[in-house]
């Protein structure tokens, strides 16, 4: 194997040296000029146009490496020579450009995006040692090309499952609708498309998830110091960027798998002016419903679609309008005559500017909707729907002024109106129903923020990023907020009164200033340590009595009694590149503190809840974690392998005897799953066929075993007392795929064909394990496996 | 894709509970308080639910009278209010118990609120699928309708009461055991007989519960029982019996509890599992866990006749081969109220 990857390693560097006799471009008016030559470079997309973000230039004659501004721009000063550069950029192939610089000019670079092209190297991830150098802890960029290598999942990639590949993030189970960040619940995380924030990105209660890749250009995760920018979360953020069209030419996309299918279409409306990209994708997945045997499943009926519009005017070099709209819309119709449907609906409407050379600006509004139901319909008088919703609208707004290449500072704010409907029941039959319509109170709360960041680096060895972020958040009427006797816990029992509040009126505010540091030591160019702390600040709570984000959830604004979750995490981590950037290594170790997330009273019930707040306990939280991390980018045989201990606790600390939960003791949260390894690996057979595997392990997560049973009303039943004490059986899973591309046939379209197996071995990874008494038979101890089966999926994908 | 399969799980010794299981109504009792003790969850050898007998089992009201219960010589553990006891509309009860070892529990007062009548009692087919199983298990789902008052905050608990049904059996097939003196095994038909009336105590299958929360001061229908067909409870005519019992919050928050615990039915959306605490406790030691309810309300009784030509789905009728007064509670007359 060493010797192997040695070749590779030699192919590699022989590739990049193997340019002796080349055309030179000679740069610039030669006006005699020795040194200080400024020239400028732009990278963009040969297809779409779109200006390349983060891209990097290699100089090797003066050993320097620069990264593309928000424009995709360089700055080079050269002396007057013949330079060799080199320009990098994740999923693109690399362009060598040979120039001989005379005197001030321009360059504008294309870079196309890599297929199979290169024969057996394929560089995976961003500029190849940024992780080293740059201040950034615990952010991952993965473009939907890297994604792509991995084995897909039901057919097609998949975001949010794909990011539960990386160290630190989990999911509860298979098919579960969130993430958790190291140790923080679903509603942590701020998932948010072209800057919109999405509530429930899943189809099919988190069977798949409802971003259509082929609308997505990168998607980053930021998990530990999260820039300023970003707020209102308390874990991490998702920020998944929509891919424009092309200005050129017009293309489109297709795939079909056995579970579902989409189209794309692409090109200019204006040529080289105004581009537009739509998609939309649908499932016909009854017919695998249908073939189960469970009966519940048997007789339901899903359908769900999702559909974009992303219309990208460069209007000139230094201004950019991009306009997104995002719907996705599931329902899934139970035996049992109920229905459960919910939609996703987002705006968003950016403008990226480049003010002067060294001051860029970027506005962003946003409108997004979240609506899901209850329908029953079983046909008689106590026919019923319920409703709820989430709407948000806001803007924010942000500088960058970059007084060098690595001394930056950034400004902004922003403001958001979050409006939620927490449920209404509307009976089906107005005239004759035996059931009251019921309306829980709608809330409305308004979060502003303002930030600073700045990054600058003190010599070689050392960088430096500090910022701040200011929150504030108001929460106002119309609304009548219940009183509590004090010293009381608080029950329907100990209600001693209402005050009204009017349209508009505060009922409370909260504010926190959130400070973001991090540094960066360089031992040399290859290996750094760094450290890092923030304080996050989440104003809205996701109240959940299911281990997954469901349309029975109930999103709540933080109010009198529920105060807003706030997280403070310490990290520090030691980087290695080896082998010239092709192994990146890393270990990473955490600690946070989280206040005021919330616990459930036993059996509390918390649909159509006026008064939540007797249903739930304040809780304390804690998580802590190491995160080792070994990644190879080059190579016929790239991938990482990544293992995590961690542990993420809650605490309830009440007067209240009552409330007590687990002694008062630390307790496991519902995900904690101490040891988790990944092992990802993509390997190219040949230039058009690659074979990739990935495969999971992790602790089982904590359940609750009955500590007896006992009989009531002819009833044999559990006794539950002390939570999350047990575990599930440990999970693994390993999934292969097998991917052939046909290039340029006829050169009408590539074709893409994928086979994958989920679970391959077919273990019987359970989500749950659960206790039922079924009559003429002793209680026993089920388990529910979601992917009980090896499940093969094929799909065929072509681009025009 | 996804299954639900048996697994064995290493449950520690349970802890033997003492388990509590009484209501009193405002009905003619006898009304029955059952007193057993918890045990390990796992198998049926395991760990055995056994009742708690000889116990000191009285009923106090908020006047201080005081009622004993007797053990059942017949069912041990389970204590029976003396005749002509019932509970009054208005009043509080605690159940209070002194254990044979001396130990001392009582519940919670219990105050017993007005219920309304049933104002009609309907019916409706039921097929459950069954995984893994070409037929449908089916039963008759009954619904009351009860006009609710709008003045109070209730809280309704349906139990079913003793069904009687018309029973056929087949004494013409009657084969008995072949034995030494009488080695045939042919038919040897019984002359009678073929048609009896049987009376069954009919257990809840499920929690029937409800508060007007959604439906206060208004008619509605809500279903309160469900008898499952056997093949032979629903051959002919069968009268089934329902009582509605309005209960207090606190016991309506304790069913509801075991509600959902009998409901779980392993889906990704099951609530996590809940410490369904009573209102029962030790006045020896307050630490000590006691489990079940004592609940006292007021009672309304109705019944209704369900004639099987009626129902559209039944159960493939089951051939008993024997005379019908073989088998228990059964008799040849009718019971002196039967008015289908």
């Amino acid at each position: 194997m060493k010797r192997f990857l040695f070749i590779i390693f030699v192919l590699f560097v022989q590739s990049v040296w193997a340019q002796t006799e080349v055309k030179r471009e000679v740069v610039g008016r030669d006006i005699g000029q020795l040194k200080g030559i400024k020239i400028s470079a732009r990278v963009i997309d040969e297809i779409t146009g779109e200006a390349l973000v983060g891209a990097t230039v290699t100089i090797p004659e003066t050993n320097e490496v620069l990264v593309s501004d928000n424009n995709g721009g360089f700055e080079l000063t050269l002396e007057r020579a013949e330079y060799n550069l080199l320009f990098r950029f994740v999923g693109y192939e690399t362009v060598s450009y040979p120039i001989t610089a005379v005197g001030e000019g321009r360059i504008l670079v294309k870079m196309i995006q890599e297929d199979f092209q290169l024969e057996d190297v394929v560089i995976f991830g961003r500029d190849p040692d940024k992780n080293i150098r740059s201040t950034d802890m615990g952010a991952v960029t993965l473009s939907m090309n890297t994604l792509k290598e991995l084995p897909p999942f039901l057919g097609e990639v998949d975001i949010i499952q794909s990011m539960a590949t990386l160290p630190g993030v989990t999911q509860v189970g298979e098919a579960s609708a969130g993430l958790n960040v190291r140790g923080g619940g679903a509603d942590q995380n701020l998932i948010q498309f072209a800057g919109a924030p999405v509530y429930n990105p899943t189809h099919l209660f988190g069977l798949f998830t409802s971003f259509n890749p082929d609308m997505v250009n990168e998607v980053t995760l930021y998990k530990s110091v999260i820039p300023a920018r970003f707020g209102g979360r308390a874990s991490s953020i998702l920020d998944i960027t929509p891919k424009a069209g092309s200005v050129d030419k017009w293309g489109a996309d297709l795939m079909l798998s056995n579970y579902s299918g989409k189209i794309s279409v692409n090109g200019p409306v204006v040529k080289d002016k105004v581009s537009i990209r739509g998609g939309i994708r649908g499932s016909y997945i009854n017919w695998f419903l249908n073939s189960l045997s469970n009966p519940d499943l048997k007789n339901s009926q899903a359908s769900f679609y999702d559909a974009n519009v992303v219309l990208s005017a460069p209007v000139s070099e230094n201004n950019e309008f991009t306009y997104s709209f995002y719907t996705s819309y599931d329902d899934f119709g139970f035996a049992s005559d109920t229905t459960v449907s919910w939609r996703n609906t987002s705006h968003s409407l950016q403008w990226k500017s480049k003010l002067t050379s060294k001051l860029s600006m970027e506005a962003l509004g946003y409108y997004t909707i979240y609506d899901y139901s209850i329908f029953n319909q079983a046909g008689g008088s106590s026919d019923f729907d319920i409703l709820s919703g989430i709407d948000d609208i806001g803007g924010k707004i942000f500088f960058q002024y970059a007084l060098s290449e690595s001394n930056r500072i950034t400004v902004g704010g922003e403001y958001k109106q979050v409006k939620i409907q927490p449920g209404e029941l509307i009976p089906t039959n107005e005239q004759e129903s035996g059931i009251l319509p019921q309306k829980v109170q709608d809330e409305l709360g308004t979060e502003a923020g303002i930030h600073f960041q700045h990054e600058f680096e003190l010599g070689e060895k050392v960088g430096v990023t500090y910022g701040l972020r200011y929150d504030t958040y108001q929460y106002l009427g119309p609304r009548t907020v219940r009183e509590y006797a004090e010293n009381q816990p608080l029950t329907e029992g100990s209600a001693i009164g209402e005050t009204t509040y009017g349209d508009g009126d505060q009922i409370t505010t909260y504010d926190g200033l959130g400070p973001r540091v991090s540094l960066r030591y360089s031992f040399n160019k290859s290996t750094s340590v760094k450290a890092g702390y923030n304080k996050m600040y989440q104003f809205i709570h996701l109240i959940s009595n299911t281990a997954t984000i469901a349309p029975t959830d109930v999103w709540k604004l933080s109010d009198t009694f529920i105060e807003p979750q706030i997280v403070d995490q310490y990290s520090l981590g030691f980087y290695k590149n080896l082998k010239g950037n092709i192994f990146e290594t890393s270990v990473e170790v955490y600690y946070k503190d989280i206040q005021n997330v919330v616990e459930y009273k036993d059996g509390a019930n918390l649909i159509l809840q006026n008064h939540i707040e007797t249903e739930l306990v304040p809780a304390l939280g804690r998580a802590y974690g190491v995160e080792l991390y070994v990644k190879k980018n080059l190579g016929r045989l790239t991938g990482w392998v990544a293992y995590t201990y961690s542990r993420s606790l809650r605490r309830v600390i009440t007067p209240y005897e009552e409330e007590i939960i687990n002694d008062g003791e630390w307790f496991a949260s519902n995900f904690d799953k101490p040891h988790v390894l990944t092992l990802i690996g993509n390997y190219k057979v040949s230039t058009n066929t690659s074979i990739s595997a990935t495969f999971g392990y992790s602790t089982g997560r904590p359940v609750t075993f009955p500590e007896a049973k006992f009989d009531f009303s002819g009833n044999s039943l559990a006794y539950f007392n002390n939570r999350n004490e047990q575990r599930i059986p440990d999970f693994h899973r390993l999934d292969l795929s097998v991917n052939f591309k046909l290039k340029g046939q006829g050169r009408f379209f590539d074709g893409d064909w994928t086979f994958a197996v989920l679970n391959v071995y077919g273990r019987k990874n359970p989500f749950s394990l659960f206790f039922v008494d079924e009559a003429g038979q002793p209680p026993q101890a089920l388990r529910l496996a979601i992917l009980g089966v090896p499940l093969p999926s094929i799909s065929y994908a072509l681009r025009f | 894709m996804a299954c639900i399969d048996p697994y064995v799980v290493e449950v520690e010794q349970g802890e033997q509970l003492l388990t509590v299981e009484g209501t009193i109504t405002t009905a003619p009792g006898p009304h029955v308080v059952k007193l057993t003790r918890s045990d390990t969850y796992g198998s049926v050898f395991q760990g055995l639910v056994r009742p708690v007998r000889q116990a000191t089992v009285i009923v106090r009201d908020d006047l201080g009278n005081v009622t004993f219960l007797r053990e059942n010589s017949e069912q041990p553990g389970d204590y029976l209010t003396p005749a002509g006891f019932s509970a009054q509309v208005g009043s509080s009860y605690t159940l209070q118990i002194q254990l044979a070892t001396g130990e001392v529990y009582t519940s919670l007062p219990e105050r017993v609120e007005t219920v309304p009548e049933i104002q009609n009692l309907d019916y409706q087919v039921v097929r459950i699928p069954v995984e893994g199983e070409i037929n449908d298990r089916s039963g008759v789902q009954l619904l009351a309708e009860v006009n609710d008052p709008s003045d109070q905050n209730n809280f309704y608990f349906w139990r079913t009461g003793i069904s009687t049904f018309i029973l056929k059996t087949r004494p013409d097939l009657f084969t008995p055991r072949p034995s030494d003196s009488n080695p045939s095994r042919d038919p040897q038909p019984k002359d009678c007989c073929d048609t009896c009336f049987q009376s069954e105590a009919i257990n809840n299958q499920g929690i029937f519960i409800a508060t007007d929360d959604t439906f206060n001061g208004l008619s509605t229908r809500i279903p309160a029982g469900f008898i499952e067909d056997d093949g032979i409870r629903f051959v002919e005519t069968h009268r089934a019996q329902i009582s509605q019992i309005s209960i207090s919050a606190e016991a309506y928050r304790f069913l509801r509890l075991v509600k959902q615990q009998t409901e779980i039915s392993g889906s990704v959306f099951d609530p996590p599992p809940a410490n369904i605490r009573g209102n029962m406790i030790s006045l020896d030691n307050p630490d000590e866990v006691v489990l079940g309810y004592f609940m006292a309300g007021a009672e309304a009784r109705s019944e209704i006749y369900i004639n099987s030509s009626e129902l559209e789905f039944q159960q493939p009728v089951t051939i008993i081969p024997d005379d019908c007064r073989e088998l228990p509670n059964t008799s040849v007359d009718p019971p002196i109220d039967w008015n289908p």
